[in-house]
């Protein structure tokens, strides 16, 4: 491997990955105290704290125990998924029609649809306006629509992946209209097998925004069964902190801290699985795979 | 292969859709704008009662004198009543009762009602999602008027919306509740509004429950006596912190923990050391001919003066100011402190001292009696809680469901509502003993118990609106356990030392509104106080005099001082 | 634009002299060549009408005296009282200057450390080491703060943390970082920073794979060497997307992170980390008035869009990109 180094290259290479090194202990160490945290036995914990090394057969599982058999937590995992993908499947559906449309630079009136969309993303009017939309008008109380469908189309999103497909060469678009497609047919066979990364990416994103989705689950669902991961969670993260009372601790198995930091792991942990099979597309050169000037 | 990703993906969302549309139950109809002041624009999607109208007016009850228990409905219902109640669950850990709970199945078969219990999250989120569903006109029948500093308040703002009903019909309907439940005329006042009650004040879970406790084995160990007064206190603290008092080698302790919770200047935890002065509340009812802010007072800037001498000699865990009611419990059982303010049953109960016992055993808590400062009264602490305030949505009155809301809340406060969703199953959950007060002992199941992890599900109403605080209940609730080397640890001699310390009563307190900009004076006060606290800024007559302007030159304490002693003399709490 | 000759009869006949026609005739002719594309804006246009816009016409209550009963519609005018409230307060100064203190010292400093980030992991030739930070480094953005607030607790406590005991260690005084005014800001911006880097980079990273690699061959045949080809072709590829983050950014500059900074802040540091979101929280969420919070994102709404206007000419000038 480092005979294909050039001289140079070595010194550059070196810098740059002792750079990455710093950075990959800086993020892993806390990251690391984490995950010891959520798996420090209960007495061990009040103690001291999590210790600084734990050999794998003193873990406990006790944490996720407590979190895995909560009577809600298989139905709250299914309801977080189905608003997630259903949410993402939404917001990629208007997200990538409403992106190439503006990154057609000749379409008349873009510039002003553009300034009427990022109208709307400087003035997030909060609470209650939306509330009273969908909750009074809609009427989409206790139910999965009031989640999904009001955050469908986030402004970064979509001018990020503006961008994105201005950057595909006029050429190559130009030399399918001239064989007769019309703009539809572009998109379908030449801007979309192009714009995987992009779409994973953005597709990413959104699902990543749903699936952490806390506030909207709270508000709009009253259901037990229509609650979502994020809002059990959060009661067992926050929960007691507000219960100056709790005659009945239920946090018995483990500390309320390992509870906390088990809660987070397991949120994260869909994210970390999708996210390396996403990462397969992201090769050098796949955004022009192929094409060249 | 893209191309497929995206058909894919639209065949997913139009999926989705379809299944979330039809997953979720269906919406209530809902006008889409709302008529001025009719009285109910919408109905419940299933059968409503069945003495409802769109235009009838709050429901009259009939003449006739209920019967003990379950007074008569006003109508013969052929359909049952939907009603669903949001409250603050008892434990936020755990979920709400499930689908086939007994409780719900009781309910329906001995009352004809199809209740739906939904547990609002706690803090700020529960307010929110109240406040949001007031804005939308959508509160459901029966509900907890939440708030993180007022429920009462909460009450006043939702009357002055016109979203609440008086309940005065509803409360003979409910003699038996009435009896047990509101039979404390000036807590339950608190809830009367312009002569109209407009909800109900629901029993405090036990009153006067917190206290002063200290570390017996680290006096032992260094030979000193139980502190009387705050310089013996401080005393105490600086051995306790200087002096390795478990005998471990290392300098891991304080003398003194706590955690400032969110209310004015050093919060509930340190206003001990106020009360040995006689000021523990930020009001100053022990004086009424001079009432107004405890700041303005002398011996308050005296007790002052002690909290910033703790914090200067670093026998406080500097934290205090950071963390959170959590972190603090996480501290005290890890044996970081010997003198702090704890709940009787933070401290006590089984599961919770089972966390300090298991790493130390000889570790031993007793409480303080209440300090002497001054020379005046002392007192330990103030205490002004009430119980949660509930009331009935207006929509819901208007269509008829106040008499069973009251047929609701009557049985809730019979014999067998009580034990069902106060503790569960006899036999199942709990046992009768032979003095009649509930226990665990002898269940064939022990983790069916009711205090089990796995049953808190079925009593989440219990702190809200079954418990009646009646000697024997509060035996069953708070038991005694055996710790590790063998001694009783005793909840109920924790209980009856802290209820019977002299504490300052603050309850009209609770008469007192919040000044316009609470926001802004309460963070003046706070931020002054605590930098005086923690010695960020020097406290000597200068700075303490322009502390005293600013409180009425930068925002208003004046006037809602003034305001609130009219208030208070209008409500004869206060001599004029 | 060139002549559609795949629609004869169109264009071909002369058009009249007048100038006005004959721009309606080719403005005619572009609507209908992108027919398609009126199309696809339909779903998202409804969209955007329905929930954003009529949220919008909604927070007309930041004008009124909201009472729940009589609706958007029937709630009486107040004009600007909630405004007022809100300019009122002792703290604004400090809250105006506090948010965007947070805001802008987490954009100047964090967005460079996101872009050398992605150019190391682009420019690693080690694929399984690079592929490791770059899933490492985007983890800490699914930590909810309060679990970050246990970390710097851990860390920075001057009881029990990590760094005090250091500092104990060597005979110095333990630092109360958390409730210090002097080390608040650095504590918010550096532990932001630390959690959100790895997770901008994937933008950032999707760009720099987006360009051409026989940039980069061409560049090397010539001789130049890594850094130049990192100033000259990565540098200038990501630009596009670092200018359109930061002119997001900017008009959401009056967002400093609500979340961060409440679960962090406490009461000694009021002074340095109050913001305007929390003010609102303390005044506004809890009480029931539903208008100061609206009124108050309204004006947070009109400062960012008089900052993007601005920020959008200069982009313009300097770096040839612009939102519209």
């Amino acid at each position: 491997m480092f005979k294909s180094f050039r001289r140079d290259e070595l010194g550059f290479q070196l810098l740059i990955n002792a750079f990455l090194l710093i950075v990959l202990l800086a993020i892993v160490i806390p990251l690391w105290r984490v995950i010891m945290t959520s798996f420090t036995p209960l007495d061990v914990y009040m103690k001291g704290g999590t210790p600084m090394f734990q050999l794998p057969w003193q873990w406990s599982l006790g944490a996720y125990e407590q979190l895995l058999t909560h009577p809600t937590f298989p139905r709250a995992t299914l309801n977080s998924i189905i608003i997630t993908l259903g949410g993402t499947a939404l917001s990629l559906f208007l997200t990538i029609p409403l992106s190439y449309a503006l990154s057609t630079r000749t379409l008349p009136g873009r510039r002003i649809i553009i300034a009427l969309i990022l109208f709307t993303f400087l003035f997030h009017v909060g609470l209650i306006p939306t509330y009273l939309l969908v909750a009074k008008t809609l009427g989409w109380s206790n139910n999965f629509l009031a989640v999904i469908v009001p955050p469908a189309v986030g402004v970064t999103n979509v001018l990020v992946m503006m961008r994105f497909f201005e950057g595909i060469p006029d050429e190559i678009k130009e030399s399918a209209r001239i064989d007769g497609a019309n703009d539809l047919q572009v998109l379908w066979s030449i801007v979309l097998p192009l714009s995987k990364p992009i779409i994973l990416t953005i597709g990413l994103f959104y699902a990543v925004y749903y699936w952490n989705e806390f506030f909207s689950p709270m508000l709009y669902l009253n259901d037990q069964n229509l609650q979502t991961l994020p809002v059990l969670l959060r009661s067992i993260l926050i929960g007691q902190n507000f219960s100056e009372y709790v005659d009945v601790d239920v946090s018995q198995a483990a500390s309320i801290e390992s509870l906390k930091s088990a809660a987070v792991l397991l949120t994260m942990l869909p994210m970390v699985l999708v996210y390396p099979w996403i990462q397969r597309y992201f090769t050098k050169g796949t955004l022009l795979g192929g094409v060249k000037e | 292969m893209s191309k497929k990703i995206v058909l894919h993906l639209v065949l997913i969302a139009l999926t989705f859709a379809l299944l979330t549309a039809c997953a979720a139950p269906t919406p209530e109809p809902v006008k889409p704008t709302v008529p001025p002041a009719s009285s109910s624009s919408s109905v419940a999607s299933s059968a409503p009662a069945s003495s409802s109208s769109s235009v009838a007016p709050t429901a009259v009850p009939p003449t006739v004198a209920p019967t003990a228990t379950t007074p008569k409905p006003t109508n013969t219902p052929e359909k049952a009543v939907d009603l669903e109640i949001w409250l603050i669950p008892t434990s936020s850990q755990a979920p709400a009762p499930a689908d086939n709970w007994i409780g719900y199945k009781t309910i329906k078969d001995k009352l004809n009602i199809n209740l739906k219990y939904v547990a609002l999250p706690t803090g700020a989120d529960g307010e929110t999602k109240l406040n949001a569903a007031a804005a939308a006109n959508a509160l459901p029948d029966f509900f907890e008027t939440v708030s993180t500093t007022s429920e009462r308040n909460k009450l006043i703002d939702l009357n002055k919306q016109g979203l609440v009903a008086p309940v005065d019909s509803l409360l003979p309907m409910m003699p038996t509740r009435v009896k047990t439940h509101y039979n404390d005329p000036s807590s339950f006042t608190l809830a009367n509004i312009d002569g109209k009650q407009m909800g109900f004040v629901e029993k405090p879970n036990l009153p006067r429950r917190e206290g002063l406790v200290i570390r017996k084995d680290w006096l032992d160990k260094l030979g000193l006596k139980m502190p009387t007064t705050v310089d013996e206190l401080i005393a105490v603290a600086k051995a306790f912190t200087t002096q390795d008092p478990d005998g471990n080698g290392k300098n891991d302790t304080y003398g003194i923990g706590g955690f400032f919770d969110g209310s004015w200047g050093g919060g509930q935890r340190f206003a001990f050391i106020w009360g040995a002065y006689g000021v523990p509340d930020l009001w100053n009812w022990g004086d009424p001919a001079n009432f107004g802010l405890s700041v303005r007072t002398p011996e308050f800037r005296q007790a002052l003066e002690k909290f910033r001498a703790i914090n200067d000699a670093k026998i406080i865990d500097p934290d205090w100011a950071t963390i959170n009611r959590d972190e603090f419990r996480i501290r005290w059982p890890q044996g970081r402190y010997g003198i702090m303010w704890e709940d009787f049953s933070a401290l006590s109960s089984p599961a919770n001292y089972a966390k300090f016992d298991v790493n130390f055993p000889t570790g031993e808590w007793v409480p303080v009696p209440a300090l002497k400062g001054g020379s005046g009264k002392n007192y330990l602490a103030a205490y002004g809680s009430v119980g949660i305030f509930t009331a009935v949505s207006k929509k819901s009155m208007d269509a008829g469901k106040g008499p069973a809301i009251a047929k609701l809340l009557e049985w809730m406060a019979s014999p067998e509502g009580y034990y069902l969703l106060g503790f569960g199953v006899e036999g199942v959950n709990y046992k009768l003993d032979k003095d009649g007060v509930v226990t665990t002992e002898g269940l064939s199941d022990p983790k069916l118990a009711w205090t089990d992890a796995s049953q808190q599900a079925n009593t989440q109403m219990r702190n809200q609106l079954i418990y009646i605080n009646d000697p024997k209940e509060v035996q069953a609730r708070y038991p005694s356990s055996a710790s590790k080397n063998g001694r009783t640890i005793s909840q109920m001699a924790f209980y009856q030392f802290f209820s019977t310390q002299p504490w300052l009563d603050s309850i009209p307190g609770q008469l007192i509104l919040k000044p316009s900009n609470q926001a802004d004076l309460q963070r003046y006060y706070n931020e002054n106080f605590q930098a005086f606290a923690l010695g960020t800024k020097p406290l000597n007559d200068q700075t303490w005099a322009d502390f005293l302007k600013g409180l009425d030159a930068n925002v208003n304490a004046a006037k809602w001082e003034a305001d609130t002693k009219k208030l208070l003399q209008d409500a004869g709490v206060l001599k004029k | 634009m060139s002549q559609s000759i795949a629609k004869p009869g169109r264009g071909m006949t002369p058009a009249p002299d007048h100038p006005l026609a004959h721009r309606a005739r080719r403005l005619a002719l572009t609507l209908w060549r992108h027919r398609w594309l009126y199309l696809l804006l339909v779903p998202p246009l409804i969209y955007y009408l329905v929930f954003r816009y009529i949220p919008i016409y909604n927070a007309q209550i930041a004008f009124k005296d909201f009472f729940a009963l009589k609706g958007v519609e029937g709630s009486p005018w107040v004009g600007f009282q909630h405004f007022e409230t809100f300019f009122k307060s002792f703290y604004f100064n400090e809250l105006i200057f506090n948010t965007i203190i947070f805001s802008s010292a987490k954009l100047v400093l964090g967005l460079p450390i996101a872009i050398i980030l992605a150019i190391a992991i682009h420019e690693s030739r080690f694929l399984f080491f690079r592929s490791l930070v770059q899933t490492m480094t985007y983890l800490p953005h699914f930590l909810s703060w309060v679990i970050m607030l246990g970390l710097l607790l851990a860390l920075l406590s001057p009881s029990s943390g990590m760094i005090n005991d250091a500092i104990k260690a060597v005979g110095g005084n333990p630092i109360p970082f958390l409730t210090s005014p002097a080390w608040f800001r650095q504590v918010v911006v550096g532990s932001d920073i630390w959690k959100d880097t790895g997770w901008s980079t994937i933008l950032y990273l999707a760009a720099l794979l987006g360009i051409n690699p026989d940039l980069y061959e061409a560049a090397e045949v010539d001789g130049a060497s890594r850094w130049r080809r990192i100033w000259h072709i990565s540098l200038p590829g990501i630009i596009p997307v670092v200018v359109l983050v930061t002119l997001l950014r900017l008009g959401n500059i009056l967002d400093a992170g609500f979340n961060q900074i409440f679960v962090l802040y406490s009461v000694p540091v009021y002074s340095v980390g109050d913001i305007i979101d929390t003010w609102v929280y303390r005044s506004g969420v809890l009480d029931f008035q539903f208008s100061l919070a609206t009124a108050v994102g309204l004006f947070k709404g009109v400062i960012g869009l008089v900052l993007i206007l601005v920020a959008n000419q200069v982009a313009k000038r300097v770096a040839q990109q612009s939102l519209f």
